[in-house]
């Protein structure tokens, strides 16, 4: 239980797919315009790494080596079309904001590399706490980023107005300039929570000890 | 060697055949509901154009745009008691960030009935305000972008910053919509006198 939490942990702060792998970047910075469309994408991704890592582990015995790249985009594209045909079906309005994004899961760096990296040759069970890890370590940046850069850019949070109304919206935060200053303020702001963490572990740890010697 | 290839060949056939299986019954699943949702959105704004219409008759492949930068998707004739009332016509065109899509209705006195955004791709706070129907182009009127169009007769030059009124700092955008709107209500009004007169001429034959 204690190996699995960790491997759950490692992707929301020390090995965030966004802020310290950083991977995926094109379709975070470009969709995160809004809150919902950050919590969409968020979820249709986690929905779309659970199920690659799962299927791929489960197989990890029997995909030959050599053809292991062409079998991922199979076993990838066949979850990204299944939500983006959900989306489609039971949340057109999400899907008409996200557009071409979902279907541009299927070449997410992230995927491909927790794939490769991770569950072609880890346990199911191992796969599933670092897919949902490293979905909440992705989603959790992007709501972070959309809610920043809505607020400041349009004044609203989730479309529901929460500026005053004689508030400018600054329209640099919703273009793709504005986008990359609130991703380098993330980046900062988690290198700080990360050095925060090993310090109060190494504290812990020393403590251990003494209580050891 | 080749034993090697077969092999490899046989295992990505396996998975990429299981793939399809599974991606038909989702396919299956949803399809229903996609076309459900699409003829919904396509509904509301028909009616919302046409409140009075009865009924709608698909006019999509009779009418053909003249223009190459605008496309008609679409065209849907209004009509109550046998006898049109307007025409609907659902042009799509390029803007600023992509393809916007219109849905323009135009009536018998050639005045533009109304005028929906349906789908755009530009820039969130900027051209996509075009489609935002809190967003408005004449604070005092409250009238958004395409409000503006209702009422408008097809006579007017249609040009941004003299009759329309530009959405601030998306020029592109505004001169694109108004075009597609100018060609798809032009187009539509010529369609509308047709089958106007066309309900009318038994009527005079008959007296």
């Amino acid at each position: 239980m204690k190996r699995l939490w960790k491997i759950f942990k490692q992707g929301i702060i020390n090995e965030n797919p966004l802020l310290m792998l950083m991977i995926g970047l094109c379709s975070a910075l470009a969709v995160t315009t809004s809150v919902s469309n950050g919590v969409g994408m968020g979820l249709a991704m986690t929905f779309v790494l659970l199920f690659s890592e799962i299927i791929i582990s489960l197989f990890r015995k029997v995909i030959p080596s050599s053809a292991r790249m062409p079998i991922f985009i199979i076993v990838i594209a066949a979850f990204t079309t299944i939500i983006d045909l959900v989306m489609k079906a039971y949340f057109p309005e999400l899907s008409k904001s996200m557009g071409v994004f979902i279907p541009l899961i299927v070449v997410n760096c992230i995927i491909m590399g927790r794939v490769e990296a991770f569950a072609s040759k880890e346990k199911v069970v191992d796969c599933v706490a670092d897919a949902l890890g490293m979905g909440l370590g992705y989603t959790w940046v992007l709501v972070g980023i959309a809610a920043l850069r809505e607020l400041l850019g349009n004044g609203t949070l989730a479309g529901v107005q929460v500026m005053p109304a004689s508030f400018q919206p600054i329209l640099f935060f919703i273009l793709p300039p504005g986008g990359f200053l609130v991703f380098a303020l993330f980046i900062s702001l988690n290198i700080w929570l990360k050095g925060r963490m090993q310090k109060a572990e190494a504290k812990s740890a020393a403590k251990a000890e003494e209580v050891a010697a | 060697m080749m034993k090697d290839i077969v092999k490899l060949g046989l295992v990505l056939a396996a998975f990429a055949a299981a793939a399809c299986v599974g991606l038909a019954f989702v396919n299956l699943a949803t399809e229903a509901q996609i076309a459900v949702n699409a003829e919904k959105q396509l509904n509301e704004s028909l009616s919302g154009l046409f409140s009075e219409a009865e009924r709608f008759e698909d006019l999509s492949a009779e009418l053909k745009s003249p223009d190459d930068g605008v496309k008609f998707e679409a065209a849907y004739l209004a009509l109550r008691a046998g006898a049109p009332l307007g025409l609907a016509v659902k042009a799509s065109g390029q803007s600023y960030g992509g393809p916007t899509t219109v849905l323009v209705g135009v009536g018998l006195d050639r005045k533009i009935v109304g005028v929906r955004v349906l789908d755009g791709k530009d820039t969130p706070g900027l051209g996509a305000n075009a489609m935002n129907p809190t967003f408005f182009v004449d604070k005092s009127k409250k009238t958004t972008f395409p409000g503006q169009f209702a009422g408008k007769a097809l006579s007017d030059p249609f040009e941004v910053k003299n009759d329309v009124i530009a959405i601030t700092a998306s020029t592109i955008t505004s001169k694109a919509i108004t075009k597609m709107i100018k060609v798809a209500a032009d187009a539509g009004a010529v369609r509308l006198e047709a089958s106007a007169q066309a309900t009318q001429a038994p009527a005079t034959g008959g007296m």
